[in-house]
């Protein structure tokens, strides 16, 4: 079988479940940890917003002009999956790690999509950018909660 | 790996939509068949003559009512419309997929050009305005004024089923014209649901009038002399010889957009990975069945030594065979393939055909599409692999003749007045590209080619919804185009009016 370059249409999937286990892991985080409940709600919730940004940018943008199946040559999804099922024993601070691991392949996901993309999908990865850049303060506050446990 | 679900469970029996009802057709029945699966997913009529008689009718009378409606009023029907095929965007690009055979990308970035187009028609108010002088002579005004015509007929082809009846479609109807639509009647799905939410949008009974079949809702159309104008897209054969033909006997207006056979140029300052992504697209996205799709690949030698000429011709091939090497073939629903089947079996058989003449002739099966694997378990009834002929000269039928399949030729010329005789050399005029960091180079191709859509390092050169969609030589006939203001002008004829007042 060829293993060529992935497709825009799976890019955005991915997208899609990365945005999904994120949001089902920050609200399982809020619900073990009602004293962060806000913060780890709202990353829950902005999930969609996330998926919004991108899968609207594609679709108002994608045509058949675009080179949408051959920017990401040589990606590979797995490289970008973390564990999110969260143990029933998992510890507070070994969660944050996991919260940690999780935001930092996320934003290499969506800054390495972008990199790809770049003159190639027009304002697509705006978007990816756009979502790099907020999961990446994500990783300030979830360290500064790591740093804050007694 | 995501298999995206399919919106057609059960086959779907297809009905005509005339005077804003859904009517049985007395024709007979013909299957759909989704091209990958081998799966029956809907029968459509062929309707008869005096099926399409009766929605000419119905467009004749619901015609007064639709002109005099004001444009502000025309057009929220538009933007309604408009919001409906967002709503449903998911759908309708699934339905493509299944009714055509095209990838998931390929088919939302068709519904995308679709809806652009309709967005681009709700500008009416604005770009149906005429223009006036005040004293052309002593108390004497001019003004010109756009007036729409009454009915135009619309024939779909089969490669863009979504997209390409929108190119006339919403600018006829927002102009206050009424539309009879014949789309193929190979993949006619996608313009039945464009149908169903032009009426939720509110256009008027008869306004909008779908007619499926044939042959004989062609000639009905071209017959009748309540139908001022036509707009076809297809192949060359029908579009010179019988619309083009015809619509001049009767008088009517015409839009006839043909064949083609479209170079791409590789000069050696090119940036190569972005070309043989670009060239990956243009040859063998929807699996080459494109009007702009290239299919001659011309590597340029202008300035090289013949050394070097020989090393940058094998730099670019390699490059481009290993790509098309890559290409993953399957079900468009399965979001990781990046090209689909050929719409159907004797569609593929004649690109088979073409392949055997290119070997006959003389030129190197470098890549055989004949060769390959797919990567969902289906049947290979309608699937080609992407193939590369090198060897190619110009007196080769591969070379000059429209192939609409996956097979992209390798060719060489020294530099770049010849690779432009190249182009001329053909009969077709539709698109031409070239790839190169070379202003000087770029802007004589540009002035050069006789083409009527041009890229400059891209290699599909569609034009936007807001500029006509146009063509040269045998790849057009008539005088204005599709899309944009031509669209415009084609869809209102202009009346002058001079008045003074005694």
């Amino acid at each position: 079988m060829a293993n060529g370059s992935l497709t825009a249409a799976a890019i955005v999937s991915f997208t899609e479940e990365l945005e999904n286990r994120s949001s089902t892991f920050y609200g399982e985080l809020a619900e073990r940890w009602p004293e962060n409940r806000e913060t780890f709600s709202a990353f829950a919730e902005a999930g969609e917003k996330h998926k919004t940004w991108v899968v609207r940018t594609y679709q108002e943008t994608i045509s058949d002009a675009l080179e949408a199946s051959y920017a990401f040559e040589g990606m590979n999804l797995a490289d970008y999956v973390v564990e999110t099922a969260l143990a029933e024993d998992v510890g507070y601070a070994d969660a944050l790690k996991m919260a940690l691991a999780l935001e930092e392949k996320a934003c290499e996901f969506y800054l390495e999509v972008a990199r790809r993309s770049e003159s190639l999908l027009a304002t697509i990865p705006m978007a990816f950018k756009r979502v790099a850049k907020k999961r990446n303060k994500r990783q300030v506050k979830l360290q500064s909660l790591l740093d804050a446990r007694p | 790996m995501t298999m995206l679900e399919e919106p057609i469970k059960e086959p779907l029996h297809l009905r005509n939509y005339i005077d804003g009802e859904w009517v049985e057709s007395e024709g007979e029945r013909k299957g759909v068949v989704n091209p990958a699966t081998g799966k029956a997913i809907a029968t459509v009529p062929i309707s008869t003559e005096g099926e399409i008689n009766e929605a000419v009718e119905a467009a004749q009378e619901a015609y007064p009512d639709w002109r005099r409606t004001p444009p502000l009023a025309r057009v929220r029907c538009l933007f309604r419309m408009k919001q409906l095929l967002e709503e449903h965007f998911e759908e309708v690009s699934r339905i493509q997929t299944m009714e055509h055979g095209k990838t998931i990308d390929e088919s939302r970035g068709e519904t995308r050009r679709g809806i652009e187009m309709v967005e681009v028609a709700t500008g009416i108010p604005s770009l149906m305005m005429g223009y006036n002088l005040e004293d052309i002579a002593t108390g004497m005004d001019e003004y010109l004024i756009r007036q729409p015509l009454g009915v135009f007929g619309i024939i779909g082809p089969f490669n863009f089923p979504f997209m390409v009846p929108l190119w006339f479609a919403p600018f006829a109807v927002a102009t206050g014209n009424c539309i009879v639509l014949k789309p193929s009647s190979e993949d006619p799905i996608s313009q039945v649901k464009i149908a169903e939410l032009a009426e939720e949008a509110g256009i008027p009974p008869g306004v909008w009038n779908i007619v499926h079949g044939g042959r004989t809702v062609v000639s009905g159309m071209l017959d009748n002399p309540d139908i001022k104008g036509m707009c076809f897209v297809g192949s060359t054969p029908v579009g010179r010889d019988v619309i083009y033909k015809r619509c001049g006997e009767t008088g009517k207006r015409v839009i006839a957009m043909c064949g083609a056979k479209n170079f791409a140029l590789v000069m050696p300052d090119a940036d190569l990975e972005r070309t043989i992504a670009a060239c990956m697209t243009s040859f063998y996205g929807n699996t080459g069945q494109r009007c702009l799709a290239n299919a001659n690949l011309v590597i340029v030698g202008e300035g090289l030594s013949e050394q070097e000429y020989d090393a940058f011709y094998e730099q670019v091939v390699d490059a481009f065979v290993s790509a098309a090497k890559k290409i993953r073939m399957g079900y468009g629903l399965d979001d990781t393939v990046h090209m689909g089947p050929i719409r159907d079996e004797k569609k593929k058989q004649n690109v088979l055909n073409y392949i055997e003449k290119g070997i006959a002739a003389g030129a190197t099966l470098t890549l055989d599409g004949r060769q390959f694997e797919l990567v969902n378990d289906l049947p290979d009834t309608c699937f080609i692999g992407p193939t590369v002929f090198e060897d190619v000269t110009l007196d080769m039928a591969i070379a000059r003749e429209e192939i609409f399949g996956p097979v992209a030729n390798m060719m060489r010329a020294r530099n770049l007045a010849e690779a432009i005789d190249m182009i001329h050399d053909v009969p077709f005029g539709n698109a031409a590209s070239i790839f190169t960091q070379n202003g000087k180079w770029a802007r004589e191709f540009q002035y050069n080619v006789e083409c009527g859509n041009i890229g400059i390092n891209t290699g599909i050169a569609a034009p936007m919804a807001f500029f006509p969609f146009s063509g040269m030589k045998d790849s057009f006939f008539g005088t204005l185009h599709g899309q944009g203001r031509e669209a415009i002008r084609f869809f209102t004829e202009s009346k002058v009016v001079i008045q003074r007042w005694f």
